[in-house]
């Protein structure tokens, strides 16, 4: 532009007689005669704006344009000097401000043009243009305003928050006005917290805690489990609580070489960790260093018990009689030997579990020819024992619990040489998932269990589809074991997925073998799982659990994935077992709408949306004539 | 103090430091070991005068357990009870207590 303006200078040249002064002022490249004219146009020129900006605030951004280009062509017409270029700057950023301030003024014109158009579709825009109309307009980012309660004046920012009147508030008055809003919101909002929730249903679906406070023992336990890394010592607690404390830490996950020395003391026969697996090697070594004379050892999940562990047990734990570990994976087959060598004249009670890389067959040779006192013993998850292992328990003949379950298969005419030769000292017999596939479907099992064993009071025979029905109603009739307090039979059934109905002649716990068995355990049984037993008819459940039968002691009944249970079913139970606590019905679906006794958890009805079980409220007649009564006990 | 007949509604539970409690009985009876002391049909000394006296446990533990005897009476039928609150320091000689009373 001032390019232009320089080439229009020469173009204009007024010539006249001159003082010394013009002289040098045009040497100077100055003239009077500019300056004057310069000073006459800005008059115009101001003149001119200002009732140019009143039209323009009213025109389109067109005009604005042309205002722009005529002031351009003024500008080219305009005398040119260096002060004249001066004041020309000048103008022109007075003119750009001018230009700025119509264009801004279009804007907020604009805006609350567009706000009205989105307000008039919420209908009541009219009533918003009249308060917006009062209202001050907001001060926006950039520009400086006082704060609304301390009175500061601030920046404003895109964060500046709105104070209670409707002003603005500067940085710290703000911080403090969200902290207050969401302390109220906090203190307003009622407090149900999904966690807390959660552990109720956690615990309702352990059984625990029907109905009531927790007592106070629990209460203490459990704070003491929060505060678990506080505690200095437990003191004189009785075997008991220590136990359930030690249980609750397990649970919680805080058992570790910082608090296993809490339940460690001189004068305690019971160690038990029910979750080891965050302990070290040297942590085991204090256990015996500290309670030498313990005689029952719980050690759950203790990875890092080693094969030195062992020695050192062996050293100093001179007391030992019972024995229960589980996933001690590096303690070697000849240490196992040991052991038995070293303390198996006084060891009665051995449970061991999740065994794979170590405690083959020669170990359960030795443990049974130097353990002669052995009366309970229990091998889960074992891996690598066999047919030799049940071949050499057939001598241990103080059994009185046995519990067996093994990876490998089994031939029957092992096993059933196995029950024969120790079945008639058991009280416990649990076999899981023994199966043959080599050898023919055959009951020999359970034949030989109803011929040998006489005192049986728990039994477990499950995952089985082989031995049948009538094998089931055999094993329950005319036995001379004296009724059993728990019996578990789940997953007896045929499987083939082709024949959904299973076989004319049922396979598996079905309509008689229950039948016989609630006949000849019903009215001490305690306990009941049959789940999966898929052939127990309608018509069987409704005879079983018909009101002139009661089951004084049933307790617990499990009648998962058995397709007949319906409400009926359900209903005739709650009559006939008048102290049951817990009914288990996944997957039964017809099972619908029942109303629960109270003191009696329903768990597992399959419409029950809201609540996967259903603890009863309703004092029933028959409940009343009983005059049972759930609620106060301490 | 409640040296009437058994029927008393209230009863004293003394502590080692000769703190008195003077509890609703229906709440006492809520810990096995006090019921069984007041029960008429031992006819313990207790039960004459519906008095206990607990000669190992401390006035500020014995305070709590009335507390929470008060606590399980007020929440005996309903569910989801929130848990009273138990001040850490005095958990284990509360827990020893508990036990001993059978809460």
């Amino acid at each position: 532009m001032s390019n232009r303006r320089a080439g229009g200078r020469g173009n204009n040249r007024i010539r006249g007689p001159h003082s010394a002064l013009t002289d040098f002022l045009a040497a100077n490249n100055i003239s009077a005669q500019e300056i004057r004219d310069s000073y006459r146009q800005r008059l115009e020129q101001s003149e001119l704006t200002g009732s140019e900006n009143a039209e323009n605030a009213d025109n389109g951004g067109a005009s604005l344009a042309q205002e722009l280009e005529g002031l351009e062509e003024e500008a080219v017409q305009a005398e040119s000097s260096a002060m004249a270029e001066e004041r020309s700057r000048k103008r022109k950023r007075d003119q750009d401000e001018v230009i700025a301030k119509i264009k801004k003024g279009k804007g907020s014109k604009k805006a609350p043009a567009k706000k009205k158009k989105s307000d008039s579709n919420d209908g009541d825009s009219d009533l918003d243009d009249i308060t917006n109309m009062y209202k001050k307009a907001k001060p926006v980012p950039g520009q400086l305003e006082n704060c609304e309660v301390c009175g500061k004046r601030f920046t404003v920012t895109p964060y500046s928050k709105a104070g209670p009147e409707g002003g603005l508030l500067c940085t710290p008055c703000g911080k403090e006005m969200t902290k207050e809003v969401k302390a109220t919101e906090k203190a307003a909002k009622p407090k149900v917290r999904r966690q807390a929730r959660r552990k109720v249903e956690s615990n309702r679906l352990d059984g625990l805690n029907l109905r009531g406070a927790k007592t106070l023992q629990q209460l203490c336990i459990e704070k003491l489990a929060q505060h678990s890394l506080d505690i200095e010592e437990f003191g004189e607690l009785p075997d008991r609580l220590m136990n359930r404390l030690s249980e609750i830490f397990s649970k919680q996950r805080v058992m570790n070489s910082r608090t296993v020395p809490l339940f460690l003391r001189p004068e305690l026969d019971t160690v038990a960790i029910h979750e080891a697996a965050y302990l070290e090697s040297e942590d085991y070594d204090k256990i015996f260093a500290i309670s030498p004379s313990v005689e029952k050892l719980v050690l759950r999940n203790c990875c890092q018990f080693k094969d030195p562990n062992m020695d050192y047990m062996i050293e100093k734990a001179q007391k030992l009689k019972h024995i229960f570990l589980t996933g001690a994976n590096l303690v070697s087959n000849d240490k196992w030997i040991e052991l038995f060598l070293a303390r198996g004249k006084d060891l009665e009670s051995l449970k061991l579990e999740w065994l794979d890389a170590a405690f083959a067959d020669q170990v359960v040779q030795s443990l049974v020819e130097y353990c002669p006192n052995l009366s309970r013993l229990k091998l889960e998850r074992c891996r690598q024992i066999g047919v030799d292992s049940i071949e050499a328990l057939t001598q241990a003949k103080n059994l009185q619990h046995l519990t067996l379950q093994f990876s490998r298969e089994i031939p029957h005419e092992r096993l059933v040489n196995l029950i024969q030769h120790v079945g008639k000292n058991l009280r416990t017999l649990c076999l899981e998932n023994f199966l043959d596939a080599e050898c023919e479907t055959t009951d020999d099992v359970l034949n030989a269990v109803h011929d040998t064993c006489r005192h049986l009071s728990k039994f477990r025979f499950t995952q089985n589809n082989e031995c049948s029905d009538a094998a089931y109603a055999n094993l329950f009739t005319d036995w001379t074991n004296p009724p059993l307090r728990y019996i578990d039979v789940n997953s007896t059934r045929d499987v083939d997925n082709t024949n959904p109905d299973g076989p004319e002649e049922s396979v598996g716990l079905a309509s008689n073998g229950f039948r016989a068995l609630m006949k000849h355990s019903g009215s001490k049984l305690e306990y009941i799982d049959i789940s999966s037993c898929r052939h127990i008819t309608h018509e069987t459940f409704a005879e079983v659990f018909d009101p002139a039968n009661t089951y004084p002691f049933l307790r617990e009944i499990n009648l998962s994935f058995c397709p007949v249970v319906d409400t009926q079913v359900i209903a005739s139970i709650f009559r006939s077992c008048p102290n049951l606590k817990k009914v288990v019905t996944f997957g039964c679906f017809q099972v619908q709408e029942v109303i629960v006794p109270r003191g009696i958890v329903l768990i597992g009805a399959p419409r029950a949306q809201d609540a996967i079980e259903q603890f009863g409220d309703v004092v029933m007649d028959f409940q009343r004539e009983g005059g049972r009564r759930v609620g106060v006990v301490a | 103090m409640a040296t009437e007949k058994k029927a008393s509604e209230y009863v004293t539970l003394v502590s080692e430091d000769s703190f008195e409690f003077v509890v609703r009985r229906s709440a006492a009876i809520i810990a096995g070991t006090i019921r069984r002391s007041l029960d008429p049909t031992y006819n313990f000394e207790e039960a004459q005068k519906g008095r206990v006296v607990f000669p190992t446990i401390s006035g500020i533990i014995l305070e709590k357990i009335c507390e929470y005897l008060y606590y399980h009476e007020k929440h005996a039928e309903s569910k989801d009870v929130p848990d009273m609150e138990i001040p850490s320091e005095l958990c284990l000689e509360l827990l020893i207590a508990a036990d001993y009373l059978e809460v």
